[in-house]
């Protein structure tokens, strides 16, 4: 029987115009995350790290769970235990019932994906608006993703201008900027009316009761920020025990992904609104799906929970390569959907993809927290049905033959016999009967020998003495280059802004006023979102900024409709924060809601011009975590980490600026 | 030096040159070569079909087969994988048989790790002005972790010169070549592309399986291209892997 893998696999094959999508998608993606993997100093002790940490939190799962939740609890958030997708379908649709919600704002999640959480809501009259733009467009074309992370991968810019055209009514060109720019417009309307923001997790922190969200396009920040009510759907196995933790995960996983040395924004989201908040969403839900991942504790399956879906092993796969996302008939495809899917959903109707795989390795290979994936793609294929009965006859008669030297000898005089009424071509035979007919179906299959090794080197003896093995070399250790950042702190933020297409502004104390004001000109805006009376710089530069351009400091209200202020601030064209720390080796900075830090100046506007003061750059994450960051993040509601401007490469792996976020940031450094 | 040669049972059905030439290389290298006449297959072709006790009875009998305490040279990446990371999980949780497949493991060596890392000879091989494409086979390269042995036994070789390929899974992958027919065919066809832009005079590559799929691929689509296994390379053989 033929596995409906494979028959779909088949069809993608004959689509040239996959094909190069999908040739396109390997390439670039693995040759980004080998490029952004190399550039770390320790790529294989920190992968390593993280695999310890994967490995220890699902060990001691119950433990881990039971802080997170304890701390989220005390941290504000509702909490919520689903035991299987409907189970938590049904309690996203009781919160938006009581918050009489008709429209979700949802940023991309598997796991909701896995539950089929769309379809829950839509039949009980809920709209649920895919926000990312690779899954918006997916969602208007009634397709599952196509990858975890590259939703739209299977398409070309022609099928989602045409899609576009479509849905929305208007003519949009196939461009990819065009389609951007649509999309954009489209989704406004959304965020700000939306009653309810809808995401999935990528950790949660059990010491802290932290939800991390890493995204690029900015939806990520919106439907958090901007909705009233924020629900997290997550499974239950994506925890890290610690900050710390958190830190290393953050740094493979964006590199694995997408090749980033980190994503546009990094959402650590710790409470709902606090009273001196001005914005957020008031009440807070995390749903902690459990769906099959408990009952894997303890079983030989148990370490695909590790996986942190980078999509790395998909990017990486040559068989996922051909057959592309949609074939695996699962959400979780690629090398590790083919053991999640089998573990989470039935081995006997998802077995067969355990047989999708040449068993290469080079899934393991990219993977940044180093799950076996082939040992448990054999571990599936030993619990799965067999394919054929005739294939099974053939190997159990295979392995009775070899069990005995007699036995296998014969069976080879046999083979040869019986090959020489195949056609061959120089010792080479063209065509097999039966179903070996699928070798030689583009390949030379080789004869059988008529004189076997064993036939040619029997008598050889053993007639030498035996020496004892010898002990293999210890392996060489390699000193890990040492990197000393302190002294070119500001310098390696300005190269590493750049780099991601932001722009740094260098200055003194003196004439940063001047500068920013200067700048304002130079951009041609008329209308400033921002912070006021918060930051030492920004009250001296807004009595400068109010006798020339409209200033808003945007407050949300807590009660009633947000969505005409939010149109209303939406119209400021340039937003102007501070920063309460920036990281050299990525060009990150670091802002906060924590005292009337509005996240609004730093997320609706075309443009983010951001205060950064050269003494508050740390080398990395690290160092700022460790030098009271921590507790920055314990204090904030949320705490945004933001590195260049907006981005996606959804569409035919085109890199575009400026989707939800900003599209440019300029940074102004005061040294 | 006593060593064990596990042939494998794709280079004893198929390319006993393959068995030939490797005997050779050892000899050369000063090594003596048994050739312990009961051995027939590692199971691996069971185990990964999903077989695993037939896979467990092959592995005892392969154990018990190369019991002698010299140590055992394969020809092959894969085989040689197998006995290293599979035997000792295979027999996890039987002790006995633990310690002998893990005895097993560590006296197992790929010919081009025994060479090098082994007997720290590279320089063996007779004069050969051909242009080789390297392989790296995937079990070879990502489960034993070589990579620098056989290309520095091939850039030893007089007059030749060697380019490796990027590492590309060629479709074999057992059944799986069989049974995914179409995508094993086009994970070929692209090993064959990356070969053909290369002008490479020869293919050389550590795993008579990989290279049969690879010149049963070169021969049906008409070119003269062949696979040599590494010893045959090593030992001035004309390109073919028989």
């Amino acid at each position: 029987m033929t596995s409906p893998f494979l028959i779909e696999a088949r069809k993608a094959i004959e689509d040239p115009q996959l094909q190069e999508l999908l040739d396109r998608n390997a390439d670039t993606r693995r040759e980004r995350r080998v490029n952004a993997l190399r550039q770390l100093p320790d790529a294989e002790h920190l992968r390593e790290r993280a695999k310890a940490i994967r490995r220890e939190t699902i060990s001691n799962l119950a433990v881990h769970l039971d802080k997170f939740t304890k701390r989220l609890s005390e941290n504000g958030f509702h909490i919520h235990r689903a035991s299987d997708g409907e189970e938590a379908s049904r309690m996203v649709i009781e919160i938006a019932k009581k918050h009489g919600a008709e429209l979700v704002a949802k940023s991309k999640s598997m796991v909701t994906e896995e539950i089929g959480l769309n379809e829950a809501l839509a039949s009980a009259g809920i709209r649920a608006v895919e926000t990312d733009l690779g899954e918006y467009i997916v969602q208007l074309r009634g397709e599952p993703p196509a990858h975890i992370l590259t939703p739209a991968l299977h398409l070309t810019k022609e099928q989602v201008a045409e899609t576009l055209s479509k849905q929305l009514g208007e003519v949009v060109l196939p461009d990819v900027a065009e389609i951007n720019r649509t999309a954009r417009n489209s989704l406004r309307k959304v965020f700000f009316n939306a009653p309810i923001g809808l995401t999935g997790v990528n950790f949660g922190v059990a010491e802290t009761g932290t939800l991390c969200m890493v995204t690029n396009e900015g939806n990520g920040r919106m439907v958090t920020s901007l909705p009233p009510v924020h629900i997290a759907v997550m499974g239950i196995e994506r925890l890290v025990p610690t900050l710390k933790d958190l830190a290393v995960m953050l740094r493979l996983l964006p590199r694995s992904a997408t090749g980033q040395k980190i994503t546009n924004y990094v959402s650590l989201i710790n409470s709902p609104r606090r009273d001196t908040d001005p914005d957020g969403a008031e009440e807070r839900h995390v749903i902690l799906v459990d769906n099959g991942r408990g009952a894997l504790l303890g079983t030989p399956l148990a370490e695909s929970l590790d996986c942190i879906r980078c999509g790395a092993c998909l990017n990486a796969c040559p068989v996922f390569r051909e057959a592309g996302g949609h074939a695996y008939g699962s959400v979780y495809s690629g090398p590790i959907g083919s053991v999640v899917s089998p573990a989470l959903f039935g081995i006997s109707e998802f077995g067969h993809l355990a047989k999708a795989s040449s068993l290469c390795g080079a899934c393991v290979e990219a993977c940044p927290v180093g799950i076996d994936i082939p040992s448990m793609l054999l571990r599936v294929r030993a619990a799965a049905p067999p394919a054929s009965r005739s294939i099974e006859r053939g190997l159990k008669t295979y392995a009775w033959l070899a069990r005995s030297p007699t036995r296998f000898r014969w069976a080879q005089r046999l083979a040869a016999l019986a090959i020489r009424f195949l056609p061959t071509q120089a010792g080479w035979i063209t065509s097999l009967p039966g179903p070996a007919a699928e070798w030689t179906s583009f390949r030379d299959f080789p004869a059988f020998s008529t004189r076997p090794l064993r036939a040619r080197l029997g008598k050889m003896r053993l007639d030498v003495q035996p020496r004892s093995p010898e002990i293999e070399p210890p392996a060489e250790t390699i000193p890990l280059p040492e990197k000393d950042l302190d002294e070119s702190k500001v310098d390696d933020f300005e190269v590493e802004l750049k780099e991601l297409g932001g722009e740094v502004i260098r200055c003194s104390e003196g004439n940063a006023v001047d500068r920013i004001v200067g700048e304002l000109y130079g951009l041609g805006v008329s209308r400033v979102l921002t912070w006021g009376q918060v930051e030492p710089i920004l009250t001296t530069t807004l009595q400068r900024l109010e006798e020339e351009f409209q200033v808003m400091l945007p407050e949300l209200p807590t009660d009633g409709s947000r969505s005409e202020l939010l149109a209303e601030y939406d119209q400021a064209e340039v937003g102007i924060t501070g920063s309460l720390a920036a990281f050299a080796d990525t060009g990150t900075v670091v802002l906060s809601t924590a005292s009337r830090r509005s996240f609004l100046p730093s997320l609706l506007p075309a443009v983010h011009l951001v205060i950064v003061r050269a003494r508050d750059i740390y080398p990395n994450m690290e160092t700022w975590l460790e030098a009271g960051g921590a507790q920055t993040i314990v204090d904030s509601s949320s705490v945004v980490f933001i590195s260049g401007p907006s981005r996606t490469a959804d569409i035919e792996m085109t890199l575009t600026i400026g989707v939800h976020g900003p599209g440019q940031v300029i940074a102004v450094v005061i040294e | 030096m006593k060593v064990q040669l596990l042939a494998t049972c794709i280079v004893d059905s198929f390319f006993p040159e393959v068995g030939e030439a490797t005997v050779e290389v050892l000899v050369k290298a000063g090594a003596h070569p048994t050739f312990p006449a009961a051995q027939t297959c590692c199971g691996q072709p069971l185990l990964n079909a999903g077989y695993t006790a037939e896979a467990r009875a092959l592995a005892i009998h392969t154990i018990e087969t190369f019991s002698d305490e010299a140590p055992v040279v394969v020809p092959s990446g894969s085989c040689a994988d197998m006995i290293r990371h599979r035997y000792p999980e295979l027999f996890a949780t039987v002790p006995r048989a633990l310690g002998q497949a893990r005895a097993l493991a560590d006296r197992t060596y790929e010919l081009s790790e025994f060479l090098i890392d082994q007997l720290m000879i590279a320089d063996l091989a007779a004069p050969d002005a051909r242009f080789i494409a390297y392989y790296p086979s995937c079990h070879l390269l990502r489960g034993l972790g070589i990579d620098r042995q056989p290309i520095e036994l091939l850039k030893a070789i007089p007059g030749g010169s060697v380019q490796r390929l990027e590492p590309d899974c060629c479709g074999f992958g057992g059944l799986f070549s069989v049974d995914h027919a179409p995508i094993s065919k086009e994970m070929l066809l692209r090993i064959i592309r990356q070969i053909e832009d290369t002008g490479a005079e020869v293919v050389v590559g550590c795993d008579a399986s990989c290279l049969m799929q690879i010149e049963g691929g070169l021969r049906r689509a008409g070119s003269a291209l062949r696979c040599s296994h590494l010893s045959q390379a090593l030992t001035g053989r004309e390109p073919g892997l028989r």
